[in-house]
């Protein structure tokens, strides 16, 4: 049995290494153009990749049942447009609108979720033909709008815009803030209440949980429902910050967002993973982008790093699971492996 | 034992109850408007879904062995964009092909190490890799249009025998050889034994990692033989050619009745869903809708096939059970059949 804080300096690992991650790119980056260092510049970031931070915490929970979800950059879509159509044509309320638009990702995520946990069909499918119907259904509504889809709908009032651009002591976005707020709200979620656990349990071995009689069905279609909602959250965020509502906002972060959740440290096998992970490596991702960008690079070329840090830091991981790999280091080091010692003792 | 036979035999043929569902549906839509059915317009659709085929044909190898591949559409694109710049640029067009080739070969090794050799989970390794190579034809087009292409190239793709194009005429071969292939031979076998249950199939002495490696190569080759056929029917390639294209012919296996979770599948299954997945936009043009709701229709049809399936397979597990249940009970009891019933 290995002590208590030997376990916890196992599963911290994996986060300092992502922290040493984030400094490195701070001073990398900061090297490379003085002005990222900035405050102003270095917070201010955080608006650029909002919504990759605020999704992957939430798709997180999906991961961790062992399910799968690329349908985020659907629902955004979707929500932003509802949000879009609704304030113009309709002329309702922008913070009313708001409160629609969340129930429109969380019923999306719903739909979604009664799928997967009640019929048994793989999430990859189901959300996979969620992401066509979310962003066929968000080009049909713009047909109720007297815009054309393709230009968006802009002029939206000023405190609903200034809710994203804004920043306390005009230094701190209030996005980060809200990032921030967000964190605590789901690691006390996943990591300190008897409904995290039960999602984790669902992830490890859903037939025990059913035996325990925890209604696997229920969590199960909850994370897809919290997923959505955190979709919608981040369409609406993306909508004010960008000033306009379109159809096709968040059509490009399905890879971000899952190498966020991966690179966490969360498995898409289900069952391991946490919300400070996902967290630190959205914001590693996000400053890599940020970075990238602020150094001269073509936005087009930033997939390029982005999934070559996730693949390699996959290898790495998988690599040292695999026995035979981790048999040769620990014998390149000087130590017995868990077999030999079994042998000799 | 005639009815379990009969059960067996519905289970087994799980791909066709999705092809037979999506068939009556466009019964219904012939139905309603009898022009869709005639001769010329179902070859249309036909010709137009070549490139989803050849695609979903190289998917429908890996998904069958129980993986995935999100890097189909990048693959297609890259090899789209590298032949065409050299038939563009007057090289022969072997070596066009040869290097179209080489670019699945090469993208396909990458995804079969990484996910077979080093253990990553298929859905992220290939999608780290589609993020690569998408970056990669920005980097190799400089963000251009491939355009100005020989017309000789182009016009390869009109030429055919009848209605048919060669194009489609290579994709039915195709199909028939793989489905032979998977059907007849001992490394066909061994995809769907990969499948279907990898820690079986290491115990039978199957060469588990050769087969995803191999499986990941076709899936690769086939989508860059995929791009060849875009450039010649589409006449240019733009930076996000194939872009979305992994998405749709996923589906399409789906639509076919190919299972995510390996071991159930054809290839006839992988060619009708992607037929069906390039004439919804037809359909959609026949029943007087825009075709903005192309998209909408694909997901709800595509969650309908897979929950009625889901369904269906459930009931039929269910009523196999209960039917065993009830032969053993009644065995114990010696012909207690109310036992079995309450039991069940």
């Amino acid at each position: 049995m290995p002590k208590r804080p030997r376990l916890k300096e196992i599963l911290l690992r994996w986060e300092v290494a992502l922290l040493v991650l984030l400094a490195l790119e701070i001073v990398v980056f900061g090297g490379i153009n003085p002005k990222f260092l900035r405050p102003r510049v270095l917070f201010g970031s955080v608006n650029d990749f909002m919504s990759i931070c605020v999704v992957s915490l939430m798709v997180t929970f999906v991961l961790v049942t062992g399910g799968m979800d690329i349908q985020s950059g659907a629902i955004m879509g979707l929500t932003s447009i509802v949000v879009g159509v609704v304030w113009n044509d309709l002329g309702v309320n922008i913070w009313l609108t708001c409160l629609l638009g969340t129930m429109v990702g969380a019923l999306c995520g719903a739909i979604s979720g009664f799928f997967v946990a009640y019929t048994g069909v793989q999430s990859m499918v189901v959300t996979l033909g969620g992401s066509f119907l979310y962003s066929g259904l968000a080009l049909a509504v713009t047909k109720f709008s007297a815009t054309e889809s393709y230009k968006g709908i802009s002029g939206f009032p000023k405190d609903f815009t200034q809710f994203a651009k804004g920043r306390v002591f005009d230094v701190i976005p209030n996005q980060l803030i809200l990032f921030l707020v967000l964190i605590v709200l789901a690691y006390l979620l996943l990591h300190r209440t008897k409904y995290g656990r039960r999602v984790f349990l669902c992830g490890i071995n859903r037939a025990a949980a059913e035996y325990c009689g925890i209604n696997t069905r229920q969590v199960v279609m909850s994370t897809y429902i919290l997923s959505g909602l955190s979709a919608s959250l981040a369409g609406i965020l993306l909508t004010a910050y960008l000033g306009t509502a379109k159809t096709d906002l968040g059509k490009e972060l399905t890879l971000p967002i899952i190498t966020a959740v991966v690179l966490g440290g969360t498995s898409n096998l289900g069952g391991s993973g946490g919300v400070l992970g996902t967290a630190l490596a959205a914001l590693v991702v996000g400053i890599l982008r940020f970075g990238l960008s602020m150094a001269g690079l073509n936005t087009q070329y930033l997939d390029i790093p982005v999934g070559a840090l996730l693949v390699l830091t996959v290898t790495v991981r998988f690599g040292l699971m695999n026995p035979r790999v981790s048999a040769l280091l620990r014998r390149a080091l000087g130590k017995k492996t868990a077999a030999e010692r079994r042998g000799s003792a | 034992m005639p009815k379990s036979n009969l059960l067996r035999r519905f289970a087994k043929s799980r791909e066709f109850t999705a092809i037979a569902f999506i068939v009556l549906l466009f019964l219904g839509v012939g139905l309603y408007k009898p022009n869709f059915l005639s001769l010329q317009n179902i070859m249309l659709c036909l010709n137009g879904s070549v490139v989803y085929t050849v695609a979903a044909l190289g998917i429908a190898l890996v998904i069958i062995c129980g993986e995935i591949d999100v890097s189909v559409g990048a693959t297609l694109g890259m090899a789209a964009a590298v032949s065409a710049t050299m038939i563009r640029d007057g090289q022969p067009w072997a070596l066009a092909i040869a290097a179209a080739l080489g670019v699945g070969v090469l993208v396909g090794l990458v995804n079969g190490l990484g996910v077979a050799v080093v253990g990553i989970p298929s859905i992220i390794c290939t999608l780290g890799v589609n993020g690569i190579v998408r970056g990669l034809i920005y980097v190799y087009s400089n963000g251009k249009w491939i355009e100005n292409l020989p017309f000789a190239f182009k016009a390869l793709a009109q030429g055919g025998v009848g209605e048919l194009t060669y194009f489609y005429l290579f994709a039915l071969v195709a199909m028939a050889l793989l489905h032979l292939c998977l059907r007849r031979t001992r490394r066909g076998r061994y995809l769907a034994a990969t499948g279907d249950n990898v820690g079986g199939a290491v115990l039978l002495g199957i060469p588990v990692v050769a087969t995803k490696v191999i499986s990941f190569v076709a899936c690769s080759v086939f989508a860059a033989i995929g791009g060849l056929l875009y450039v010649s029917r589409v006449g240019f390639v733009t930076p996000i050619a194939g872009n979305g294209y992994e998405m749709k012919v996923i589906a399409a296996c789906v639509l076919g009745g190919i299972s995510l979770s390996g071991g159930v599948g054809s290839m006839l299954g992988a060619a009708v869903g992607a037929a069906i997945m390039a004439s919804i936009s037809r359909v959609l043009v026949f029943l007087d809708f825009p075709t903005d709701y192309d998209n909408t229709i694909t997901g709800i049809l595509l969650i309908t096939v897979v929950v009625a399936d889901a369904l269906l397979q459930r009931r039929a597990a269910e009523q196999a059970r209960r039917l065993r249940l009830n032969a053993k009970t009644a065995a114990r009891m010696g012909g207690g059949e109310k036992g079995g019933e309450r039991l069940a």
